[in-house]
């Protein structure tokens, strides 16, 4: 190797050619995947909105989350750009900052809907600030644990646990069940990684199960809440709105086939059968219109980048990086499986938005900066730490 | 463990044990896409046509359209079954399964007030018993008042927050726009039952479970024709119903149009005639007799027009009649109860072909033929045809085996020398007896003779109209009576038959039993030279659309008769006389000869026959049933009519004067057309325009001749 070949590469955004600058270390196989998906996405949402009347087909849907993909896209670079190490200093601005907006949502400012008031409402846009939290609270999280190098006490690890408890308390007050999993899994997953106990572990677990158990038995839930929890038990049995909702998405998805009736075609998303195809319910239409070789690509890619962001968390420069990499893995990993495992019936029914894919502002941009920032530990991976 | 406890290299330690913390999450990350596949497996390749079904299930849907039934019309193209709109009150049985039954009381007398205040009287045990109905399933509609205003159906829809699970939908029901007339043979239409579900299930014209269907009278014989086909439409729709593609469509066919041969002129006035003919009888003062007090009721009677010469039926009357409409409205049990009440006299019985009656001495002319055809009176025989006979009124069996050995006259009145001619004229039984007896007791001669001339000319089977549910009548034989004995031996002397039943059976009495119609279309062959007809109420099909003719409907011919002039020239003469016949020396006269005196005999000559036959009855004494059969203009008549009524005393008497009534009207050529209820109300409305101009004018109304249903005949 010499220096010559490195001074050819001297661009604009790596003036010193130096062979660690960030920007040759790009992970295009994450950006690609997020933006297939992403693309996949405005097709199906709009297969999903378009209405039934071919003279008059409603491309507003589509136009809002082409923005949003767009927008995400670039909040994506946005993220990645700034090193991470820097963006620490910003993190309890940010953390609190969400939460308070957690804490407002919950205030006459916020909007209802589906009996989850977790939005509040500009025009025609609506922000969902767990989304935004989910992000915030990653960075928090991984730069609390980053002190400790892997050595985590019970001090620590109840430290960990308040500072998850703030937003996982509001949005549980928002009664936002999905989202309040969403947070315990990465919690999980970051403490795992960042060095908890394995009697630790076992304890929160073993507590998390009696939780569950309390929460059920006694009667903070309501009853469609329940409904929703168990509907996909046995939903013949169940006359619900929820049982009916994962029975359409199931006929839909099984109608599919191998193939798929392809793009527009299919007849249980055009009849709007499913309730919320467009949003968490929205690989209802991946599963018709693009069949099992479809979904299947779709599970894939999302296979790339949780595999992009493991790689990325082995080979992080230092501990707070890999514990970003870890917690977006986690989100990843879990609304994934929680969204398409709902459509498909073995997973009961919490409004979780599928990542990149659904119709949606605040998510598509919390996935998006996500992504961005394990971008921004991958590209910084050989810069030394301090 | 030991990785993850305390030791003295802790960096290296910490990057190992991260490493291997790692890939735990790594593990289960993947191991999280295991259920997802092998769940889009099982759901997308092995289920999938499972799936593939469901949608179609979900999106495509199957809309019936009800096709209009087709219309009913009379020989002249006038319509007497028509097709209507009405608006129906419903109430939604699922959104009230869960309403408190007492609120349900509240809410059925408040709708009943509503409806009743809107015009239409309405109690809420109307409503009840509708919605209690077991013929709706628990998620049905069901209708519980129609014909309800358009103003009400307004009312209802604008409070409907007051009106939970109250509806309003409009049907297509069966107009009638003569109101009762002719309504035993038009019939009325029903909701399908489980029986008629069965019977339709492969039907061509699909039935929907909540379908009409014909139950009675032309309504049931012609369903077939009357039938609109359904049409049919698969859509795609929806979530919400919404249509978005049409697959395929399949539109409705009404039904074809029936055309009759009644005239509803002839039909209204023999109806108007018959009902006449029983009030006549009904004043007949009562008979103190010694075997108790007869009262002459006239409650019930049937009348019968036919054309003899291609067995068409111009008329069918039967009283007392019933209000089809009440079937439109969905009839309760009490109404249909009562018009199945033999205290009622069975309104809803068409007497005309179920009701049977003994024909009495109407039989006699078969019998007749009987013995010409056998040769009893003849050469071989003990009779010629123009021999004298002398009847004084009583009978005696020579060679008596027990029973009854006496029989008699009416009245034991008796008619002196008769010939075959004569004994038809005057109705002399003891003719008739003699010849009966000497069917039983000669050699070489059958006894069931009487009974098989009868069945010959087609009694003791049904006719063969088109109507359904046609009594067959009886014509008994000793077979019969053996086993009738049997079955019942309390209405039996002795299992045997006796000279006596011969006897009775000869003049139509005893057993005999024969619908009106039965008679009718017996003489219809005697007059017309011998050809046993099926007779005709149907003429032919209509396309509803163009009008043009589908199917005509032939004469059906059910035999051609053995009927030489040898047979027919004595009993024609003796018929004829029956209406003319008067003996200016002693003034023996035919038995209708009063009833007929003044008739345009010359411009169109009546023969007839009259009968007087007892109803057996056990209990109370029940005055006789009069019969006339009447026919003209001779030599090739073109109607028959036949009028029975019930405990009315003498045919000649009773009988016999509605059929001048009814021939004189057509002799004259003044059968009056008869309105139905709209051409009623327009000729009303003119005739109260008129009198507003001039009170002079009223005097002029009084005397219009035209009859409605609405406005008294005359």
């Amino acid at each position: 190797m010499s220096n010559i070949g490195w001074q050819r590469r001297r661009t604009s955004l790596n003036p010193s050619g130096s062979p660690i600058s960030p920007w040759l270390h790009i992970d295009l196989a994450l950006i690609l995947s997020c933006l297939a998906l992403g693309i996949t996405g405005i097709f199906m949402v709009y297969s999903a909105t378009r209405g039934s009347d071919p003279t008059l087909y409603d491309r507003s849907y589509m136009s809002r989350h082409t923005l949003f993909v767009v927008v995400g896209g670039l909040s994506m670079l946005v993220a990645a750009a700034i090193p991470y190490r820097r963006l620490r200093d910003l993190v309890p601005i940010l953390f609190w900052g969400s939460s308070l907006l957690l804490l407002l949502v919950l205030t006459p400012l916020g909007v209802e809907r589906n009996g989850t008031r977790a939005w509040f409402e500009f025009g025609q846009f609506q922000l969902q600030p767990s989304e935004f939290c989910k992000v915030a609270f990653i960075f928090a999280l991984a730069s609390y644990l980053e002190r400790f190098n892997g050595n985590l006490g019970q001090k620590e690890i109840l430290n960990a646990l308040f500072l998850t408890a703030v937003p996982l308390g509001l949005i549980l007050l928002e009664t936002d069940v999905g989202s309040a999993l969403v947070f315990v899994a990465i919690t999980m997953g970051m403490l795992l990684v960042a060095g908890a106990q394995t009697r630790h572990i076992f304890f929160m677990t073993l507590s998390g199960i009696v939780g569950i158990v309390v929460i059920w038995s006694t009667g903070l839930l309501q009853d469609y809440q329940r409904d929703r929890l168990t509907s996909f038990l046995d939903p013949a049995s169940s006359q619900t709105e929820a049982a009916y909702q994962q029975t359409q998405a199931q006929i839909a998805i099984g109608s599919g086939g191998l193939r798929g009736q392809g793009f527009g075609e299919g007849q249980q998303t055009r009849g709007e059968f499913v309730p919320e195809q467009h949003t968490d319910f929205l690989f209802s239409v991946v599963g018709e219109e693009l069949g099992f070789i479809g979904a299947i690509v779709i599970l894939g890619l999302f296979g790339i980048i949780i595999w992009r962001c493991w790689r990325t968390a082995k080979k992080a420069a230092d501990l707070l990086g890999s514990l970003i990499c870890v917690g977006v893995l986690t989100m990843v990993v879990f609304q994934m499986f929680q969204s398409v495992g709902m459509t498909l019936g073995i997973m009961p029914i919490t409004g979780i938005p599928l990542p990149f894919v659904s119709y949606g502002g605040s998510s598509s941009l919390s996935s998006f900066v996500a992504v961005g920032l394990v971008l921004n530990v991958h590209m910084r991976r050989y810069e030394v730490v301090r | 463990m030991a990785l993850w406890s305390e030791s003295t290299n802790r960096r290296r330690s910490h990057d190992r044990s991260r490493r291997l913390r790692l890939g735990i999450l790594g593990a289960v990350a993947i191991s999280l896409f295991i259920p997802l596949v092998a769940r889009l497996w099982y759901l997308q390749i092995l289920k999938e046509t499972e799936f593939i079904e469901r949608v179609e299930d979900n999106t495509t849907e199957t809309i019936i359209e009800r096709a209009p039934r087709g219309r009913i019309l009379d020989v002249n193209g006038r319509i007497l079954v028509n097709n209507r709109q009405s608006i129906v009150v419903t109430i939604d049985k699922e959104e009230m399964s869960t309403v408190r039954s007492s609120d349900l009381d509240d809410l059925f007398f408040d709708l009943a007030r509503e409806i009743s205040v809107s015009g239409k009287l309405t109690k809420v045990a109307q409503i009840e018993a509708a919605y209690e109905s077991e013929r709706y399933g628990p998620f049905a509609k069901v209708p519980v008042v129609v014909d309800i205003t358009k103003e009400l159906q307004v009312y209802l829809a604008e409070f409907s927050y007051k009106w939970p699970g109250v509806g309003t939908t409009v049907i297509t029901v069966r107009d009638y726009p003569y109101g009762t007339l002719a309504a035993h043979l038009l019939g009325y239409v029903g909701s399908l039952s489980e029986d008629e579900i069965a019977q339709v299930e492969n039907a061509e014209k699909t039935y929907l479970s909540n379908d009409e269907i014909g139950k009675a009278g032309i309504e049931l014989f012609y369903e077939n024709a009357l039938r609109g086909t359904p049409g049919r439409k698969t859509v795609v729709v929806d979530k919400f119903n919404n249509i978005l593609d049409t697959i395929e469509e399949v539109p409705a066919r009404a039904g074809s149009d029936v055309q009759l041969t009644i005239d509803i002129d002839y039909q209204a006035l023999a109806e108007k005639y018959l009902k006449d003919g029983l009030d006549i009888a009904r004043q007949q003062p009562t008979k103190f007799e010694e075997e108790g007090v007869v009262i002459f009721n006239a409650p019930a009677g049937a009348m019968v027009v036919m054309n003899p010469q291609d067995g068409s039926v111009l008329a069918l009357a039967s009283y007392p009649t019933y209000d089809p409409e009440l079937f439109v409205s969905g009839i309760s049990q009490d109404e249909f109860d009562n018009l199945i009440d033999p205290g009622n006299s069975l309104p809803l019985l068409n007497r005309t072909i179920q009701g049977t009656y003994p024909p009495g001495s109407t039989f006699k002319p078969f019998t007749a033929y009987a013995a010409l055809d056998t040769g009893l009176i003849g050469s071989r025989g003990i009779l010629g045809v123009t021999s004298l006979y002398l009847d004084e009124g009583v009978f005696t069996i020579p060679t008596c085996e027990g029973g009854t050995c006496e029989f008699q006259n009416a009245g034991a009145l008796p008619n002196g020398e008769v010939d075959l001619r004569l004994a038809l004229t005057y109705s002399s039984d003891v003719y008739f007896y003699n010849l009966a007896t000497h069917f039983d007791i000669l050699p070489g001669f059958d006894l069931e003779s009487p009974q098989k001339a009868a069945r010959y000319f087609g009694f003791g089977t049904p006719s063969g109209i088109t109507l359904a549910n046609e009594n067959g009548g009886r014509i008994p034989t000793p077979d019969s009576r053996r086993e009738a004995y049997r079955q019942n031996p309390d209405a039996f002397l002795t299992d045997k038959w006796l000279t006596g039943d011969t006897l009775n059976t000869s003049i139509g009495q005893g057993d005999v039993l024969a619908t009106p119609l039965q008679i009718a279309n017996a003489y219809a062959a005697l007059v017309n030279g011998g050809t046993l007809f099926a007779p005709n109420l149907g003429l032919r099909t209509l396309d509803p659309v163009t009008g043009e003719s589908e199917v005509e409907f032939q004469s059906r011919i059910t035999r051609e008769l053995y009927l030489p002039d040898a047979f027919t020239q004595p009993i024609n003469e003796g018929l004829a006389g029956v209406t003319t016949w008067r003996r200016s020396d002693n003034g023996q006269e035919g038995t209708a000869y009063t009833a007929f005196l003044n008739f345009p005999h010359e411009e169109w000559p009546v023969s007839g026959k009259t009968g007087t036959s007892e109803k057996q009855s056990t209990g109370q004494l029940i005055a006789d049933y009069g019969l006339f059969v009447g026919w003209g203009p001779n030599p090739d008549p073109e109607y028959v009519v036949v009028v029975v009524l019930e405990e009315a005393g003498f045919g000649g008497a009773v009988a016999a004067p509605v059929v001048r009534r009814y021939f004189e009207q057509i002799a004259y050529g003044i059968v009056p057309r008869y309105l139905s209820r709209a051409e009623a109300d327009e000729v009303a409305r003119q005739q109260a325009n008129q009198s507003q101009e001039s009170s002079s004018d009223l005097e002029a109304i009084s005397e219009t001749t035209t009859m409605t249903s609405g406005v008294s005949y005359e």
